[in-house]
């Protein structure tokens, strides 16, 4: 069972994120991350919701977006829930993530997007995802180590 | 968005004078940078040094940015904060991109 818990919701728009991201960063500080630490935190974080906002609930305002926080004695927990579309598990169950290769001598192919989901598996220890009744739950879990 | 633009040369810094520059500031960034190139500016120094957070979508709208320029010209990065270019880092992206710390160097290095 968690020592601490907090809860967030926010409606799934854009600018709403910010305010997730603003939130995350400073419980993450608060808990004994340091400045790089709670950053990539926030930046798992507004990853997830992200993701949520555009492809589960494609850009349609009105749904509920949770971020869920548990404190545990040896590791954080986030857990970002939504009742949008699910994004399966083949996403995260690839052991290659080949989303952050690209060839430096041609900048032209370099693709914009698609990196969300390798940041978080490259700044969290573990990252699952489940599908259960209708919702999704992407839970990151980072442990908590002197240096970070 | 709210951005400052001056020539030196034949260089145009843009600095950035907003905290974030993620999913919901993209289209205007891009959008703006857009124009900038088509205004002619063919070498340009993006200040990042009053940016606290940028996520994946800030980093693909720079990238787009320097996409725009092609073969013709160059585009250079200055001022991030340790947190941001922990982002570039982990992306790869440091090694793609000349970064620069402070805007002096930058600069110097495009009007080579």
């Amino acid at each position: 069972m968690a020592e601490k818990q907090i809860k967030l919701t926010i409606e799934s728009c854009l600018k709403n994120v910010s305010l997730i991201g603003q939130a995350v960063n400073k419980i993450s500080s608060y808990i004994g991350f340091n400045e790089l630490s709670s950053y990539q935190l926030e930046l798992c974080v507004v990853e997830a919701v992200n993701n949520v906002i555009i492809h589960a609930y494609e850009k349609e305002a009105g749904h509920e977006v949770e971020v869920t926080f548990s404190i545990y004695k040896d590791r954080l927990a986030i857990d970002v829930h939504d009742t949008g579309k699910s994004m399966g598990n083949k996403l995260l169950e690839k052991k290659e993530d080949s989303s952050l290769d690209f060839d430096p001598d041609d900048p032209g192919t370099i693709p914009e997007g698609g990196r969300g989901l390798a940041i978080i598996k490259e700044i969290t220890d573990s990252v699952c995802y489940k599908t259960e009744g209708g919702e999704n739950c992407l839970t990151m879990t980072k442990i908590f180590k002197q240096s970070e | 968005m709210e951005l400052k633009e001056r020539k030196e040369g034949n260089v145009l810094i843009i600095k950035i004078f907003e905290k974030r520059l993620d999913e919901f500031m993209t289209l205007d960034f891009k959008e703006k940078m857009t124009e900038f190139v088509k205004r002619g500016n063919d070498f340009i120094v993006l200040d990042l040094s009053e940016v606290e957070f940028i996520d994946s979508s800030g980093l693909g709208a720079i990238i787009s940015s320097m996409k725009l320029l092609g073969k013709k010209g160059d585009f250079v990065i200055c001022g991030m904060r340790e947190t941001v270019l922990s982002l570039f880092r982990l992306t790869r992206m440091d090694r793609l991109f000349k970064i620069f710390p402070g805007e002096k160097e930058a600069i110097a290095a495009l009007s080579k």
